[in-house]
This record gives structure tokens, C-alpha cells and sequence, in this order.
């Protein structure tokens, strides 16, 4: 049943607009790339690659859009259309129809913003031999990517307008609230990726410097995302339609 | 009539003093019945509370009070049920990238069916839908949509089949063809429930029949005789014609007819007896000279019908 859902997921996911407007969000890393090698800039290569490219656009800006805009979809879409019933009208744990879903989200958010890190980061890093922080913010993004998608993927099962939440949690709760008030990053999925990445790297601190200590943020990523799916699964086991006579 | 003329032995769905509201909103209201095998129709005008009722069977609603129980399980939150019960929902939308066969071998497979492909290629026959079965479900025609809807709920031979509206959408000829296929499978000793507001669909399909307005069950059981109640309610008739006087006095002498009301040129006859009057009043017309210009029913929408079951 999860490959069956995973695989039909990704079919829904793949057809709708929201998609063609990521790929454009997901080219701005290599947009960002290509001027910096154009404009032989002051910064070292390692620390654009790693502080803007990686970090200031793919973390803060990419990773969040993707994960919103695709796991709200997953699930979200199909409450909202009413398709939902032909899943959850047959026999069989609910948790599997969840992992399908989630796998589904997480699988397509990887991909984008991957996909994008590895293109932005080799035009930038082109020639430097600091490969190392590509890989440690690869590995940090599927990582972010699984707790980004789960929290959605909960989100939307509680409100119809999971999408609008998951936005002011990832822009204004992430982006402008925790700038403000330092205490509060220890909440923010964004740090604990960037805190990951550091920690799988491990650059120079002049390349890159994370906010978070890393246990601490792979303890918050396991349980963001096993809370979150928890809860999931708990409202999809007690799934209602809503209202109509 | 009592609503447990329609609670038969062995009762495969069992509704319990339910109701079900939302906020201030009472959907349902404090309904009891059981069905066994056969068909029975589920009839009420819009917003009655028939998706909601068939919902609370089908496991997707939570009943606020009372038990709703199939094949002597909770309803609500026992997934397992689904291997012997089937819904097909009123919302045309299905996975619109699916081609018809893809989606019917889809609920096949996520029955987790030992063979997925001959079982989805058999619902897809029950429903004559094989000619259009490679086709993107998203270029359906809403008649088409109902049939593959049923096809995939029909994939697994359930024992139960709830389906809402199922005949929105569809021209005379699969009307007739779905109704087929739904007596043949009650006459297999399937329960089928289906809702519908209109009349004509549940009278064909079924003997058997329940009638929700506002949310509360109006009448239960045999069709004919809550067809017969509702042919034997007092009706309403206002005419117009050359002596209305004169076609009043003649009106009188019919005992069809207890109450007259002459104003603003125009009669308002009531009768408790349609049949007899639907006679009378061409031969008073005639008795009385006048010719009839406009004889109109005031009150037959289903709305009124309904009313009146609620309210007798």
C-alpha cells in the first residue's frame, strides 16, 4: 500500500503547476552562482558557495518553499478534492497510507532542492578544492527536507490552510522572529539543517559557522519529525470529512 | 409507520438513535433503522442529512450520539470493514491523470487483491466501461466518472455498497444499466443502500426506502405504502376558469372536495382524495357551464411531499 500511495503521490505532484514554479525558484542558486563567477567577487569561493548560495538561498529560502508547497499537496489536495476517500476506504493501517505520502513529499522536496544545491554549488565552487561543504549541505538538506515535509504533511491534515501556516512558520516564524529573538532558534528547522551541514563538513569557521550545537539539533530533527508523523497518523485514523448534508 | 418495519434479521447496517451535528448545526437528528439484504433507497430533498447518514455508515464520520454499526462492527474507525463494504462518495473528482482502467486497478491493488489486473478488468465489464477503460479519467463525462467510481467500489465484490447519488450525471440508457447491475446484485444478497432526491429513481430501484428531511427519518419501509401516503396527503388546487362561481357551487357536491376558497378571480380547491378529484372537476366544470382556463397544483414540490411526512 505505501509504494502504491508513494507512487501515485508523486504522479499528483508532478502534475501540478506548483512544481514548474519551483524549478524556477530552485535555478536562482545557479543564477546566484554564475554572477559571482562572472563578477570575480571579494568573497572566497567557499564561503559564497557555503553563506549565500547554499546556506542563504537553498536553507533559507528553497528548502521551505519546496517542502510547503509540495507536502500540503500531498495530502492536503486530496481532502480538499475529496479523493482521499478511495485511500482511506480500504483495509489496512493508516500509517502506511501516511509513509506513502511522506516518502512521496520528502523523495520530490530531496530531489529539487539537491538537485539545485549540486548545480549552484559546482558552478560556484568550480575549480577550489573545498567539495566537502557541498556534501555536508547535501546531506543536511535530505535531513531538513524529512522534517520539513513531515510537519507539513501534519499541518495539512489539521487545517485547510496548512499552506498559509507552513509559510508564516517557515518566513516569519524561521526568518524574522528568530533573527530577533536569538532564545527561539533553538525551534527552527532551518538552524538544526544548517547545524547538520556544519557538522558533516566541518569547514573552517570562516566558510561556515552554524548557531546550534549538532546533537542537539539531530535529537530536535528526530523528534520534529516523529512527533509530527505521530500526529499524522493519529488524525488520519480518525479522518472525517467534513461537513456536508 | 414505525422505522423498525424496515429491521430485518441479520441486519448488516444498524443505525441506533444517531445523530450527528456540527457546531450549532444538527445534521441528523436521533435516527434509528436496519437494513439486510436487498435495496433500499435513501430519499430526501437537499440537505436532508443523506450524505452526512450514508458518511456515519460508510466510517467517515463520527456520530455525535448513537451507534452506527456494519456487519456488527463500529462503523467509525474500523478500517477492516472495507473488505466487505464499498462507498462510492457524491463528489464527481477522481485522480484525473488516471486512465479509467488504472484507477478501478488501483483500488484493486490497494485492496491488496490476489489477482489486482482480472479483478479491475470484471468491475470495469459489470459496468460497461471497457471501451473507455485506456482513457484519462480527467476526459470522463460525469455519467462516466459515476460508472468508474462504482467500478472501483465494485472491484473487491463487497458485501455492503453504500453509494451517494450514484445516478447524477447520467443519461437514460446507464441509468437504466446501473439500475440493472444494482438489482442484480441485491438479488446476490448484497445490501445496497443508495441516496437520491428524486422520486422517480428511488420508486423504480427499490420496495424498500427511507425518507430523511431535516435530518430526521420522515418514513421507513415499504415503498408503495409511503407512496401511497403521500398520493393520499391533502393537495392544493388553484383554478381559473370562465365561472368560477358557478364551477364552485358544482365543486361543492363532490365529496373529493372539503374546502373551497374563492379570491382575486381565482378558486382555491383542497381535496384529500387526488385520484377521484383529478375526475370531478372536469365533469363539474361541465355540469356548472364553465370552462377551465388553468388548474395548478400548489403544493407538489418534493419539498412540500416531504413536509408532510415530517409533519402528519
Amino acid at each position: 500500500m505505501t509504494w502504491l500511495v508513494l507512487t501515485l503521490t508523486l504522479r499528483q505532484l508532478l502534475g501540478q503547476r506548483r512544481v514548474l514554479f519551483l524549478a524556477a525558484v530552485a535555478a536562482l542558486p545557479l543564477v546566484a552562482a554564475i554572477i559571482y563567477r562572472a563578477s570575480s567577487g571579494e568573497a572566497e569561493a567557499a564561503e559564497f558557495a557555503a553563506e549565500v548560495v547554499l546556506y542563504g538561498i537553498i536553507v533559507t529560502v528553497l528548502l521551505p518553499l519546496t517542502a510547503v508547497l509540495l507536502s500540503t499537496a500531498a495530502l492536503g489536495s486530496e481532502i480538499e478534492d475529496g479523493t482521499i476517500v478511495y485511500l482511506l476506504s480500504k483495509p489496512g493501517e493508516r500509517w502506511r497510507i501516511l509513509a506513502g505520502k511522506l516518502l512521496a513529499a520528502w523523495g520530490a522536496t530531496t530531489a529539487i532542492v539537491v538537485a539545485s544545491a549540486l548545480v549552484g554549488g559546482v558552478v560556484a565552487l568550480a575549480g577550489e578544492d573545498e567539495w566537502a561543504i557541498l556534501g555536508g549541505f547535501v546531506v543536511a538538506l535530505a535531513v531538513g527536507s524529512l522534517a520539513y515535509s513531515s510537519l507539513f504533511l501534519m499541518l495539512s491534515l489539521f487545517t485547510s490552510r496548512a499552506l498559509l501556516a507552513g509559510i508564516a512558520y517557515a518566513f516569519i516564524w524561521e526568518g524574522v522572529i528568530t533573527n530577533f529573538a536569538p532564545g527561539v532558534q533553538r525551534f527552527s528547522i532551518r538552524e538544526y539543517t544548517a547545524s547538520i551541514a556544519e557538522a558533516v563538513a566541518d569547514p573552517a569557521p570562516w566558510v561556515f559557522e552554524a548557531d546550534l550545537g549538532t546533537t542537539y539539533s539531530v535529537i530536535l530533527v528526530v523528534i520534529v519529525t516523529g512527533v509530527a508523523a505521530a500526529l499524522a497518523v493519529r488524525r488520519l485514523s480518525r479522518f472525517e470529512l467534513s461537513g456536508e448534508a | 409507520m414505525s422505522a423498525e418495519a424496515t429491521a430485518r434479521p441479520e441486519a448488516a447496517i444498524e443505525v441506533i438513535d444517531v445523530s450527528r451535528w456540527y457546531g450549532n448545526v444538527v445534521a441528523v437528528n436521533g435516527i434509528s433503522f436496519a437494513l439486510g439484504s436487498g435495496i433500499t433507497g435513501l430519499l430526501g430533498p437537499n440537505g436532508a442529512g443523506k450524505t452526512t447518514l450514508l458518511n456515519m455508515m460508510a466510517g467517515f464520520l463520527k456520530p455525535s450520539a448513537g451507534d452506527v454499526r456494519v456487519l456488527g462492527a463500529p462503523a467509525f474507525g474500523t478500517p477492516e470493514m472495507y473488505r466487505q463494504v464499498a462507498l462510492v462518495p457524491e463528489r464527481e473528482a477522481v485522480y484525473d491523470f488516471l486512465t479509467g482502467y488504472q484507477f478501478v486497478l488501483l483500488s484493486a491493488q490497494l485492496h491488496e487483491l490476489p489477482d489486482p489486473e482480472e479483478a479491475a478488468l470484471e468491475a470495469l465489464r459489470l459496468v460497461e466501461m471497457t471501451d473507455a477503460a485506456d482513457r484519462a479519467t480527467g476526459g470522463y463525462s460525469k455519467g462516466m466518472k459515476q460508472r468508474i467510481k462504482v467500478a472501483a467500489a465494485l472491484v473487491h465484490d463487497p458485501e455492503v455498497l453504500l453509494l451517494d447519488e450514484p445516478f447524477n450525471g447520467m443519461d437514460p440508457r446507464q441509468r437504466l444499466q446501473m439500475m440493472e447491475l444494482l438489482r442484480r446484485m441485491a438479488t446476490e444478497g448484497r445490501t445496497i443502500l443508495f441516496s437520491s432526491h428524486i422520486l422517480e429513481e428511488v420508486e423504480r430501484l427499490s420496495d424498500n426506502v427511507l425518507v430523511v428531511v431535516a435530518g430526521r427519518l420522515a418514513a421507513a419501509g415499504d415503498f408503495r405504502a409511503i407512496r401511497k401516503l403521500m398520493t393520499d396527503r391533502p393537495h392544493s388546487f388553484t383554478i381559473r376558469s370562465s365561472d368560477n362561481r358557478a364551477l364552485a357551487r358544482a365543486l361543492m357536491a363532490e365529496e373529493s372536495v372539503f374546502g373551497i376558497e374563492l379570491a382575486d378571480g381565482t378558486l382555491m380547491v383542497r381535496t384529500n382524495e387526488l385520484a377521484a378529484f383529478v375526475v370531478a372537476a372536469p365533469r363539474a366544470a361541465q355540469e356548472a357551464g364553465a370552462s377551465l382556463f388553468e388548474v395548478r397544483p400548489e403544493d407538489e414540490s418534493l419539498e412540500s411531499v416531504f413536509d408532510y411526512l415530517v409533519t402528519r
